[in-house]
């Protein structure tokens, strides 16, 4: 299954838990270097930012040497030229496993590079060979595989992105021309038995390698189970993919049962998450509540932009302050302080978000740019 | 796991029970959202408040807007100078979780009121300048008296802004006409002012933990504007006799080199990459420029193989200097 050595893997995570029991001063300097002994790992594991400057030469290299193949072979005609790839993308796979057993790379930056690349020639390849002539579905169900395949042997977080959104594409392109109502129920269907199996999965020993990549599925299983059935999603998309015409005011066929959708899942998320202390949950539930304001907020004026901004701030600063002091200092396990991780890096992040959020713009000649709000923003991440 | 790990006789009993309590009394922490809910309700009150005064301007009404604006940015201050600990040029911890953020309303409706003054008053005259450079030094005095490291960005963006540079995160690139000279003098101007309070404020230990703030923003517009000073005048071609690109290139070399140190003595993988990543771009830009001088197809396959090779090259620095760093 996994590619790589588990016993090392399973080193790795005694180390790592040792580790942090050391900083809460819970076990001596002495008995961490003792399970260090005893639980060697010989990974090779980058700090993240030098990860990210190998992900990005090594995107840099596998580009330009398949260029060079390519020039040298281009007198060869498409046929040949699709096989060329095709094989330099088997190559890079090699190139990985081979990586991973010699280098002992483990999550270095490279592999994920290698493995964009490998995929990425794969699907290119097959585009040239049907003349681009490939079915939604068929192209689908190539990511899926690829995605799986990487997924299993490299648990790559990345790729299990791509398998589940290629696994809701294919299933979506299965339906799009027999049963177009059932759709939305459909994708609510897969995603939460996907969410529901994702879960399971976590909890089971022979899958703990994979605990980050379920993770991942899932928070998107619990986004794509609310956007299926969201309302704004579902009509914009019907009114587009199916030439449904609708004009400004009108509405889909069976529109209330997605409004109550759009209504209830995220606090439904949210309750859930504070009953089973699931931050996947809560964190999910919150971010959707957004998706319900903005839904709301597309078909009913409730109130002008600026109004529902001002009050909406007022809301949610005195709903942080009444939680605060609700939770002072704990309450049923819940706490409004920061507990464990290190915040030095969340800090400097923030600061960067802040920023991003309120830009200020140099004037452009006498002109004045009108300061305080830009509004949006917030999401910026913390890199360039 | 620890359990067994006391069985294998690495721990002792003592230990074991020590995480056996703590992993019981584990609370489960809403801290980031709780934060996360109370910034976006700051950002969503203080940009409704700006809209709204924005879109009365000649109404009755505003008058009212502004006295409450001008409340707020004042009970936010009066709130952050009762509660604040006192004042110490180290790092001073926020007395609550809510003081980061009064504080950032405060200066947020601040300036709104100063802009708002500015427009409809003219109380700074023709003098734009002074209407950017008056909330900027508020802001700095913020940043240092409350230790904000978001007031402390903000006011950095300010401050280049009144220089007539975006230094925004996001907007650098697209915000910026880095064609024209004097925004790359004032690029390279800033970035060296920016990363020399850095250094300053390290060496005299005054606010050492600014010092990431100042050099992120420094280092990134230095080294922008050094890139588009190189590449100013396009990749030239095979008539080009003009060498002067190269002296940009000289100022380059000089600073990766500079910050490259500086990143190894401060242990910082973060500017470890980004210089790593702009020097290379610097690199290439001008291995490229000289190849297509060169004008054949010979000159074509040596880019590609100049490519293949440099990045291979530049994997192994890095790992090179991961395993250095992790060694010191």
């Amino acid at each position: 299954m996994i590619s790589y050595n588990t016993k090392k893997l399973d080193n790795l995570t005694v180390v790592n838990a040792a580790e942090k029991a050391f900083d809460k001063t819970c076990i001596t300097a002495e008995e961490l270097q003792q399970i260090k002994v005893a639980y060697p790992v010989d990974l090779y594991t980058p700090n993240p930012y030098i990860r990210i400057g190998l992900f990005v030469l090594t995107l840099v290299c596998v580009q330009f040497s398949l260029g060079l193949f390519g020039l040298i072979f281009l007198a060869g005609g498409e046929k040949t030229m699709a096989g060329l790839i095709l094989f330099y993308g088997a190559c890079i796979y090699g190139a990985i496993e081979y990586m991973i057993h010699q280098n002992k790379h483990y999550k270095s930056g490279v592999e994920a590079a290698l493995m964009w690349m490998s995929g990425g020639c794969v699907i290119g390849a097959v585009f040239i060979l049907a003349d681009t002539h490939v079915s939604l579905s068929g192209m689908s169900l190539l990511f899926l595989i690829l995605g799986m395949l990487f997924v299993i042997r490299f648990a790559d977080v990345s790729m299990s992105i791509v398998a589940y959104l290629a696994f809701l594409t294919l299933l979506f392109s299965l339906f799009m021309h027999s049963g177009r109502m059932v759709i939305p129920f459909m994708l609510m269907g897969a995603s939460l038995i996907i969410y529901l199996l994702s879960r399971k999965l976590s909890t089971i020993h022979v899958y703990r390698h994979y605990v980050n990549c379920l993770k991942v599925i899932q928070v998107l299983s619990l986004i794509t189970l609310y956007l299926a059935g969201n309302y704004f999603v579902v009509r914009e998309a019907s009114n587009e993919m199916f030439d449904l015409n609708l004009k400004p005011g009108e509405s889909i066929p069976g529109a209330w049962i997605f409004w109550i959708f759009t209504v209830i899942i995220p606090p439904v998320y949210i309750f859930t998450g504070i009953r089973k202390k699931d931050s996947i949950l809560i964190r999910t539930g919150l971010l959707l509540v957004a998706a319900i304001v903005f839904t709301i907020r597309s078909y009913h004026s409730v109130a002008p932009i600026e109004i529902a901004m001002t009050l909406g701030g007022i809301i949610l600063i005195a709903l942080a302050y009444g939680i605060t002091k609700l939770l002072l200092p704990s309450r049923n396990g819940f706490t409004s302080a920061q507990t464990e991780d290190d915040k030095t890096d969340a800090i400097q992040l923030e600061a960067v978000i802040i920023a991003q959020s309120f830009n200020q713009q140099a004037p452009q000649g006498d002109q004045f740019n009108f300061g305080g709000g830009s509004g949006a923003g917030g999401g910026a991440s913390g890199s360039y | 796991m620890f359990e067994k790990l006391q069985q294998e006789g690495l721990i002792s009993p003592d230990s074991t029970e020590k995480v056996r309590v703590l992993s019981r009394n584990k609370l489960f922490s809403l801290h980031w959202e709780l934060k996360t809910i109370l910034y976006l309700g700051v950002l969503l009150l203080s940009g409704g408040l700006g809209i709204l005064i924005y879109k009365n301007i000649d109404t009755i009404g505003h008058q009212a807007i502004l006295a409450m604006i001008a409340l707020v940015s004042a009970g936010c201050f009066f709130y952050c100078f009762k509660q604040k600990l006192p004042f110490s040029w180290n790092r001073v911890a926020a007395p609550n979780g809510f003081f980061d953020y009064v504080l950032l309303l405060g200066c947020l409706t601040f300036l709104t009121f100063i802009t708002y003054l500015q427009i409809q008053y003219n109380v700074f005259g023709t003098r734009y300048g002074a209407a950017t450079f008056f909330p900027m030094l508020v802001l700095l005095f913020s940043a240092y008296y409350f230790d904000h490291l978001g007031i402390l960005s903000m006011a950095i963006t300010n401050f280049a802004a009144w220089l007539g540079l975006t230094v925004t995160p996001m907007r650098l690139l697209s915000a910026n006409d880095f064609s024209s000279q004097r925004i790359i003098y004032t690029g390279i101007f800033i970035g060296l002012l920016l990363v020399f309070t850095a250094y300053m404020g390290d060496r005299l230990d005054r606010k050492k933990h600014f010092a990431f703030t100042y050099s992120n923003f420094g280092v990134h517009v230095f080294m922008i504007a050094c890139l588009a000073g190189l590449m100013g005048n396009g990749l030239g071609d095979s008539y080009e006799r003009n060498n002067s690109y190269l002296l940009w290139f000289l100022l380059l070399a000089g600073a990766t080199a500079f910050f490259y140190t500086q990143a190894l003595k401060k242990r910082s993988f973060y500017f470890l990459l980004i210089v790593a990543l702009y020097g290379y771009i610097g690199v290439s830009y001008v291995v490229v420029r000289v190849l297509i001088a060169a004008n054949s197809i010979e000159a074509f396959y040596a880019g590609l193989l100049y490519f293949i090779g440099s990045s291979i090259g530049a994997v192994m620095f890095l790992i090179n200097t991961n395993r250095r760093l992790k060694n010191v």
